[in-house]
């Protein structure tokens, strides 16, 4: 391998999963966003939402690496699995809100804050021993349908895969945006990040739009559980961990309540992850991210994008 | 009537009836006999469960045979089994383990364990036992620190030998490896990769020792992460070095990743294989075909479930516990057999049983056993040093997840 080939897939290497951990810190930085809540469940209602999805591609009759369905039973199937595991996982968050975190605002006065923040960790350990416990400890071989196609670039290989991620990220980050910028419930959710107080006086439901925002950022969640099962054909109880602690540091990086800032966020992390493992060595990947988090954030408090969390009045 | 107040009552007094009763029906003992405990210390839930209840089973019925056929008169052996795993890591504990030896050695009537599996407890029980005297014989751990004598102070504080095996060690394990890709596959260059934990830097260190000795270049040295999912960076970073050969120290939370990815980014017919903590099930459930094929893997025991002399074990094994023995479940026996007899020839002499005692008749014992005759040097490792070497092919007779006949026997490895 000559050394731009090398180099050139190490950068889609970090593409992938720069793509990855855009995907899971969007629907984090959205519940931030707009109830100023650090949501740890986000991590493991990811991981929730690959189990769902590898279920419902069994259900199929998908399973390993046998491909059984084609063409349009084969999109069937995995849009189906997507609608799954988004609804599930929607629901799982909205039930977390519900009973774990509205309590506290009701006696709180606020979601948010380091009792929120406490909670969700507790409401994430339950998940992962959930399914430790009930499904055991082992990776999970997740169902394999999608053909191998790959495309040479420089001597690289250019899975179809990393251009799918990136692809489903983009118009999950776009119809995102257009959902919080344009639409009246993204208005209300805009309008409880600013102050909650006031938007209840102006009539908005604050209840439906924190609803909203746990419904839609753990949807986002599932749908990236179920694409990280497609894409690496496993899973398993600890992916929430690792995956939440990388796409957490992307989020904070990027900005966090910024939702662009999550995808620029992943792609940095992405991007020195591979580069980093290539040109020094893998096992110092961790001391390299957090280091270069601890530089800008010292520099940057705000992130790169700078932060859009409710405001102080 | 039931009322909060008398209902608290009730509960009470039901619990305080039902233990007495419990008491008194539970230890269907023969009059007389007196108990002696046996620990069993596995990582019996998280990431190596299975292998670790393979393991358990093995005792168990060691234990139960001894009981049924009255081998150590006037006595009956309760095991106690104790798990090293803990949620929290997934996986085996070493700070539980370390907890469950104390409990072992704070139980008067325990007087040996079988265990732990894993390295990692292994190091953090060691010490623990040694202070006390306490004999256990691990069927699969094989870190060789915890008998060497150079850290002694550090794993064996009182200078006798408490932690036996009926496995060999990592010292060997590792070089094993290193010579069969060197004689057999005649492998020029090699690169290593280990998983961070106890066992998997040992075998990894081991093995590159012995490749270096060998004449085989490393070409690099690196490390998973068993908690990433993602390898790729490592395995571009490999393919690039263009090495004859892929060597793995660690166990199957990054070993079945790291199978997984290389096969779509590694040249098929590159040598690839690991060691002991390869030969999992994971390896057939999690991995499967086509990614799994072709991987050596090495085990620090002779190979015995295919020897016709062991099929009525294997078979009594099957009925009992309704899955298959591996080789370790046939160590754990053979622990378990030592330990038998140990107390039992303390008994026919009539010697006094306590920890010391058993421990001496342990560290002297020569018992007959599965994998032939078991005697132990006086750092507690077993004589007989045999590394058997496997190689995973499809064998389409038997089902794809049968880890007894998907991983083919290739043979004991050169030994030198």
């Amino acid at each position: 391998m000559s050394e731009t080939t090398v180099v050139t897939q190490q950068v889609i290497n970090g593409l992938s999963l720069g793509g990855m951990y855009a995907l899971l810190a969007l629907g984090f930085t959205l519940v931030y966003g707009i109830i100023e809540l650090i949501n740890f469940a986000h991590f493991n209602v990811f991981m929730i939402g690959s189990f769902i999805g590898m279920w419902v591609l069994q259900a199929f009759g998908l399973s390993g690496q046998s491909v059984l369905l084609t063409g349009l039973p084969l999109a069937g199937a995995l849009v189906a699995a997507l609608i799954v595991s988004m609804f599930g996982s929607g629901m799982l968050g909205v039930a977390i809100e519900r009973y774990t975190l509205r309590p506290l605002r009701g006696k709180t006065g606020s979601a948010g804050g380091t009792v929120g923040m406490i909670t969700t960790i507790g409401v994430s350990y339950i998940l992962f021993n959930v399914i430790l416990l009930g499904f055991g400890a082992d990776t999970k071989n997740f169902p394999d349908p999608l053909p191998i196609i790959q495309f040479k670039v420089e001597g690289a290989n250019l899975d179809l895969r990393v251009i799918l991620i990136w692809l489903v990220s983009i118009v999950l980050m776009v119809g995102l945006w257009l959902f919080v910028q344009k639409s009246k419930l993204g208005k209300a959710m805009r309008a409880v990040a600013q102050d909650a107080e006031a938007a209840r006086m102006m009539g908005v439901d604050v209840d439906r739009a924190v609803i909203m925002a746990f419904f839609w950022g753990s949807a986002l969640a599932g749908a990236a559980g179920l694409i990280f099962g497609l894409y690496y054909n496993f899973t398993s109880f600890l992916i929430g961990y690792t995956a939440g602690l990388r796409a957490f540091t992307a989020a904070v990086l990027g900005g966090i309540g910024n939702i662009p800032g999550a995808m620029l966020g992943g792609l940095i992390i992405g991007l020195i992850e591979a580069l980093g493992g290539q040109f020094i060595a893998v096992k110092w990947t961790d001391v390299i991210i957090f280091a270069i988090l601890v530089f800008i954030l010292v520099l940057k408090p705000t992130g790169l994008l700078g932060t859009m969390a409710p405001s102080k009045s | 009537m039931l009322t909060r107040r008398n209902a608290g009552k009730l509960i009470a007094g039901a619990a305080a009836s039902t233990t007495l009763l419990g008491a008194g029906l539970g230890s269907a003992r023969a009059a007389g006999e007196k108990e002696i405990k046996i620990g069993i210390t596995l990582p019996l839930t998280g990431a190596d469960a299975e292998g670790a209840n393979r393991i358990k089973y093995g005792a168990l019925l060691a234990i139960q045979q001894a009981n049924d056929s009255n081998a150590i008169p006037g006595y009956k052996l309760v095991p106690v089994i104790l798990n090293n795993a803990t949620s929290t890591a997934g996986q085996y504990d070493p700070a539980q383990a370390a907890t469950n030896a104390r409990k072992l050695v704070a139980d008067p009537a325990a007087m040996a364990a079988i265990g732990p599996e894993m390295s990692g407890d292994g190091k953090a029980m060691s010490p623990i036992y040694s202070e006390a005297g306490f004999a256990t014989i691990t069927p699969a751990s094989t870190n060789p620190d915890i008998t060497n004598p150079k850290f002694g102070s550090e794993f064996d504080p009182s200078g006798k030998a408490v932690y036996f095996r009926t496995v060999t060690t990592d010292a060997y394990q590792g070089p094993a490896m290193a010579n069969f890709y060197s004689d057999v596959l005649k492998v020029g260059s090699v690169y290593v990769l280990d998983d961070s934990g106890a066992y998997g830097v040992g075998i990894a260190d081991t093995f590159e020792a012995r490749a270096k000795e060998k004449g085989m270049k490393v070409l690099g040295r690196d490390r998973l992460d068993p908690m990433q999912a993602d390898y790729t960076v490592s395995l571009t970073k490999i393919k690039a070095l263009n090495p004859e050969g892929l060597y793995y120290g660690g166990v199957m939370g990054a070993g079945s990743k790291l199978v997984k990815q290389s096969y779509g980014i590694l040249p098929q017919k590159m040598p690839k294989g690991g060691g002991d903590g390869l030969l999992a099930p994971e390896m057939l459930t999690s991995v499967g075909f086509p990614a799994a094929e072709g991987w050596y893997c090495t085990i620090a025991s002779p190979h015995l479930t295919e020897n016709p002399a062991v099929q009525p074990f294997v078979k009594l094994y099957e009925s009992t516990w309704h899955t298959q023995p591996d080789d370790y479940a046939i160590t754990a026996y053979d622990a378990g057999l030592v330990i038998v007899n140990a107390i039992s020839s303390l008994v026919k002499a009539g010697k006094p049983i306590n920890r010391q005692s058993v421990r001496d008749a342990i560290q002297a014992s020569h018992t007959n056993t599965l994998q032939g005759e078991v005697a132990f040097d006086q750092y507690g490792d077993v004589v007989n040093r045999t590394v058997s070497i496997f190689q995973v092919t499809k064998n389409t007779n038997y089902p794809l997840t049968d880890i007894i006949h998907q991983f083919k026997y290739v043979g004991s490895a050169p030994t030198s």
